[in-house]
Parts: structure tokens; C-alpha cells; sequence
């Protein structure tokens, strides 16, 4: 694809690449589409400046969308992980941490905050951070649910002792998973450096050159992007002296 | 779970250099943390004004007219029960069952005890409610607003005497009420007197009145009962911040199915006071934090550099 910017003569080219399938796309945009109600639902129920809408008829219908998201919530994953068994081995193979990750988590704040992206140890197809959002996620998805159904079912049923820490545990959850939504969030839609995350998640593809940057490992493939990482290293080395 | 008075929730003004950030942040984590720990747990001091029950299971004769009473005046429909060939009946409380005479066999014998709630002044339903539904009368009882209520039933979870229950509608929905003894709030609130069991127990084994007042009954009554060999005591006038429902009883508490220090609400009060700043806390940081991020980043990194 080519593209013609204002303030350049020649046009540049772009070459895209796939990088999410269709069904992945969609499983994220429904888990944001049921995580965002349920979180909102919540808090209105938690925080004390939103009690008007917590009370009587209105609470009730809160607590009614509560509990048709959190069905959505809970079932999805497993729908898509059984129609795509093989997705989940990739995406535990990608998730898991590799020792590069603290590389990167270290060069994380320079990498947002100043652009500097050249000594960042190459990423495969989700970044340090992603994987760390992703971590919090799959924890809250588990967390919620073994919390949820009990506070949903269990009273009269699960000792009030048990039930009293569930609550407690579920909120915890909560703050914990919303603040990383909140980052999530900031960095998809407000960070210059992002804006290409967001698109890939839209349309399914990302520029071959920001893969190249961003993405070394998943796009060259580990030997190469090691070797791509090592040579940066030394040439910013030499440079110094 | 909210707490029913507002805190300030602690959310620190961005900023762009690191270290007043860093400063605010602490300040953002520290100011809630104190304000929570530091807060009195009583939702106000002791006025003279505040009413109160008082049970005396010796002048007792179990003839049930309190729960009957509690039955017409609220409106509450007979609930069938299973013939047990015992004398408790009901055997507990439910959505539609807020008084009931228990019969206890205690070390000392068998005594009878009128289970109500508590009226609590550090009332663990108040704490977790979400929705304000329960609430503190300034005579200090425990009052319901149905309408309110949204039936989300953390109460009936919180409470360490099992008080409150909730009339489910729909267990799916998760559609409710929650039920509970008022202190017969309609006749306080319009002068029609006290609450309906007190005004009809026959042998004065429930009365109604100033609290100090019943404290002082309470006192003496305890006095004459041990200077006639009974183990009595008086449960309520400090258990959680102190009880609305005052009772004597002639054994220990345990004995009564009663908690001898009620405790439970410290996890309600553990959760309000610190966890629940904390969060606010964290959420003010993380706003603050993105939001200074987001000032910084959008002078240093252009767009237009950007591949
Ligand atoms: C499997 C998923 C989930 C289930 C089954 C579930 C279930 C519940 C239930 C039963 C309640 C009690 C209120 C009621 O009875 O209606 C509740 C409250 C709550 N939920 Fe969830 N939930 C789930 C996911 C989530 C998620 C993803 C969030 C937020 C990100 C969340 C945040 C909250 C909050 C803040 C409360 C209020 C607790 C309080 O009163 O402080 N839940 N949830
Ligand atoms: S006994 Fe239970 S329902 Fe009654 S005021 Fe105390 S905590 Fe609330």
C-alpha cells in the first residue's frame, strides 16, 4: 500500500503483514465489550459517590447486567479456546515469560516515556508489557469467576465467614485488574508509539517495518533478531567511545 | 462494598516532574490510609436521646405474644413450619420472621431468649451496604428503607448474628429484599410508641425506653439476680460500640448461640477502612500517573517521528 503524507515529495510505501486472525480480534473485542459493563457495573456498586444509582430498582438492573456480562465473561474464553484448541497452545507458548522480559520491563520507562526503542531486547508477537496485561487478565478471569458464582449462589449455602472474604477478594480483583485496564487503555489509544497495537487489533495487520522495530523476534524469528539486537548493541557501543 | 460516609478518595493532581509526582503519590496512598485507620468506628456518640430494648429471660414465660406482635404490626405472613417436638417456631429468623423465642438448655438450666436484631451502634449491615438502605435512626436503631434496598444481600452475610435475610425473588436475577427488625420504625418515627413486642409483652420481659435508662434497670436487675445465686450478666452495653437490644442473660453468651465478643464485623471494618482507601488510593494514582504520562510523553515523543 502506498500512502502520500502532506509534507513529503514521494510517497512512502507501507507493506502490512497479518499479525491477529479474525477470531482473535473478535475474542479481544468481546472481552473488552463484557470486562468494560462488568467493571462499570461494579464499581457502581463499590464506590460510595455512585450510590444513587446503586439504590432500588436502578441497583437491581445493575446488578442484573453484572450477571449477564459476567456470563459472557466467563463462557467466551472457553468457547473460543474449544472451537480453537491449537490457538491456546500458541498463545501459552507466547504468553509465557522468557528471560528477555525483564530486559524489556527495565527499558520499559524509557521506551514510553522518551521513544528510546533501540536497546530494547527484540519482543515476539506480544511485548513484555502486553504479556504482563494478558497475565493480569487470564489471573482476574479465574479470579472473578471462582469469587462471582459463590457470591451469586452461595448465600445460605457457603459459610458467611467464606463468603465475607470472597467480596473482599473479588473487589481486590477489581482494583487491581481496572487500574491495568487503565493503562492498557491509555497506551492503546493515546500513546504515539502504540498507534500501530491498535490498528492490528482493528483491521489484523501491522506495517512490516514497526514489526521489524517492535516485534523483532516474532517477525525475523529468534536466532536473526538476536543477532539484529547483538550487532545494535555493539554499533551503540563503539558510538560511545 | 462502599462505606456510607463519603471519604475523599485521594486522587493526587498530575504533575510533570518526577518527584513532586512521586510525592503526591505517597500523599495520594497516605491520606485515605489515615483518614480510614484513624476514624472512629462509631457512626456517632452516645445521645441521650438513643432508645433501646431490654430482654430480661427471667420474668420471660415464652408465651410468644412479642413474635405475634412483630407479625401484625409488620405485616408479615405466617410462615408453616415442621412439627419438630420442639418449642422453637419458627427455629430461626427469615425474611418474614424477625422475632422468635428460642429455648436454650444452658449449664444452668433452660432458658428462654427473645432473638431479634441487635440494633447495633457498630452495625457490620450498615457498613457493607451498598446502597444506604440501612441506616443509623439518631435514637441509634438499625433502620431498613426497603425502597432503597437492591437486594445485592451482604448484609445477611455480614451480620454476626444472622439478623437479616433477604426475600429472593428470582435467584437467577438475583431480584431481593432484605427483611429485618426495624425497632418498629413507623411507630418511633410517628409517634405511636415503641416496638410493637415491648409494648406487648405481658410480664414486662420486654420493655422499651431511653437506653441509659434501661442500662440503669439493666444494673440492678443483674444486682438482684446474683444476689439470688444466678449467673447473670448483662450483654449489649458495650458489644460492638453497644447494643440497641439489650439482654440479661444467666450464662455465657457462647451458651446462648451469642458471640461472646462479636467480632465479625472486623472484616467489614478491616475492608472500609483500609482496603477500600487503599483502592481508591490506587485508582487516583493510576489516573494521576497516566494522565502525567500522557502530558510528558505528548511533548517529548511526535507522531510524526514515529514509524
Ligand atoms: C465471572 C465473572 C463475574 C461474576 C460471576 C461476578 C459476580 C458478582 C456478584 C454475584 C456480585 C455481587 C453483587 C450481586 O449479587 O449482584 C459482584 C459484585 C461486584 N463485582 Fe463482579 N462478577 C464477575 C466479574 C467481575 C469483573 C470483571 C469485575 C470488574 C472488573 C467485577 C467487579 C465487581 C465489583 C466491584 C463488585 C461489587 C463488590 C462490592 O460491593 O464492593 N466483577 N460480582
Ligand atoms: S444485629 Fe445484624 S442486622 Fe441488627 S444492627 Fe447488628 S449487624 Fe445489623
Amino acid at each position: 500500500m502506498t500512502v502520500q503524507l502532506k509534507d513529503r515529495a514521494e510517497a512512502i510505501t507501507i507493506q502490512w503483514i497479518p499479525k491477529y486472525t479474525a477470531l482473535e480480534r473478535l475474542g479481544h473485542w468481546l472481552h473488552t465489550a463484557t470486562f468494560v459493563p462488568l467493571a462499570v457495573t461494579g464499581m457502581i456498586l463499590y464506590f460510595p459517590f455512585l450510590q444513587p444509582l446503586a439504590q432500588g430498582e436502578a441497583g437491581l438492573f445493575i446488578r442484573l447486567i453484572h450477571r449477564v456480562a459476567a456470563v459472557l465473561f466467563g463462557l467466551l474464553p472457553i468457547i473460543y479456546y474449544a472451537f480453537q484448541p491449537r490457538r491456546l497452545l500458541l498463545h501459552i507458548r507466547e504468553f509465557l515469560p522468557r528471560k528477555e522480559d525483564i530486559g524489556w520491563l527495565k527499558g520499559a520507562p524509557a521506551y514510553y516515556l522518551l521513544g528510546k526503542h533501540e536497546a530494547m531486547p527484540p519482543q515476539g508477537r506480544f511485548n513484555a508489557g502486553e504479556k504482563l496485561n494478558g497475565l493480569v487478565m487470564i489471573i482476574a478471569w479465574a479470579v472473578f469467576g471462582i469469587t462471582g458464582v459463590p457470591m451469586w449462589f452461595g448465600k445460605g449455602i457457603i459459610p458467611p465467614e467464606l463468603f465475607r472474604w470472597l467480596v473482599i477478594v473479588h473487589d481486590l480483583m477489581m482494583i487491581v485488574s481496572v487500574c491495568m485496564f487503565l493503562v492498557h487503555l491509555y497506551l492503546a489509544v493515546a500513546h504515539p508509539l502504540m498507534w500501530a497495537g491498535l490498528v492490528s487489533m482493528r483491521f489484523g495487520v501491522v506495517s512490516a517495518e514497526y514489526a521489524a522495530e517492535h516485534h523483532a523476534r516474532w517477525f525475523y524469528g529468534p536466532k536473526r533478531a538476536m543477532e539484529i539486537y547483538e550487532a545494535k548493541k555493539r554499533a551503540a557501543a563503539e558510538g560511545k567511545h | 462494598m462502599k462505606r456510607n460516609n463519603p471519604s475523599p478518595n485521594g486522587q493526587a493532581t498530575p504533575t510533570m516532574s518526577r518527584r513532586e509526582f512521586l510525592g503526591l503519590s505517597v500523599l495520594g496512598l497516605g491520606i485515605p490510609l489515615a483518614e480510614g485507620l484513624t476514624s472512629p468506628s462509631a457512626p456517632r456518640a452516645a445521645s441521650p436521646e438513643e432508645l433501646a430494648i431490654l430482654y430480661d429471660p427471667v420474668k420471660c414465660v415464652g408465651c410468644r405474644a412479642c413474635q405475634m406482635a412483630c407479625k401484625r404490626w409488620n405485616n408479615l405472613p405466617a410462615e408453616s413450619t415442621d412439627a419438630l417436638g420442639i418449642y422453637e417456631s419458627p427455629t430461626d429468623l427469615s425474611a418474614i420472621t424477625w422475632t422468635i423465642i428460642k429455648l436454650k438448655q444452658t449449664d444452668t438450666g433452660w432458658h428462654f431468649f427473645c432473638y431479634q436484631c441487635m440494633h447495633c451502634t457498630d452495625a457490620a449491615c450498615v457498613a457493607v451496604c451498598p446502597t444506604g438502605a440501612l441506616f443509623h435512626d439518631e435514637r441509634g436503631f438499625v433502620a431498613l428503607d426497603r425502597e432503597k434496598c437492591n437486594g445485592c444481600g451482604y448484609c445477611t452475610q455480614f451480620c454476626p448474628f444472622g439478623v437479616p435475610h433477604l426475600q429472593t425473588a428470582n435467584i437467577w436475577t438475583g431480584a431481593a429484599k432484605s427483611a429485618k427488625c426495624t425497632f418498629c420504625q413507623d411507630r418511633v418515627w410517628n409517634g405511636l410508641g415503641g416496638p410493637s413486642c415491648a409494648e406487648v409483652c405481658p410480664v414486662g420481659a420486654l420493655q422499651w425506653g431511653k437506653r441509659a435508662e434501661l442500662l440503669e434497670v439493666a444494673r440492678a436487675r443483674v444486682a438482684e439476680l446474683q444476689a439470688r445465686g444466678m449467673n447473670a450478666r448483662i450483654y449489649g452495653e458495650t458489644e460492638l460500640g453497644g447494643l440497641h437490644r439489650l439482654s440479661i442473660l444467666l450464662d455465657e453468651p457462647a451458651q446462648y448461640g451469642l458471640p461472646a465478643a462479636p467480632g465479625s464485623p472486623a472484616l467489614a471494618r478491616f475492608w472500609q477502612k483500609v482496603i477500600q482507601p487503599l483502592g481508591n488510593a490506587l485508582f487516583g494514582v493510576a489516573l494521576a500517573g497516566i494522565l502525567g504520562v500522557f502530558l510528558f510523553v505528548r511533548r517529548k515523543i511526535r507522531m510524526e517521528e514515529v514509524r
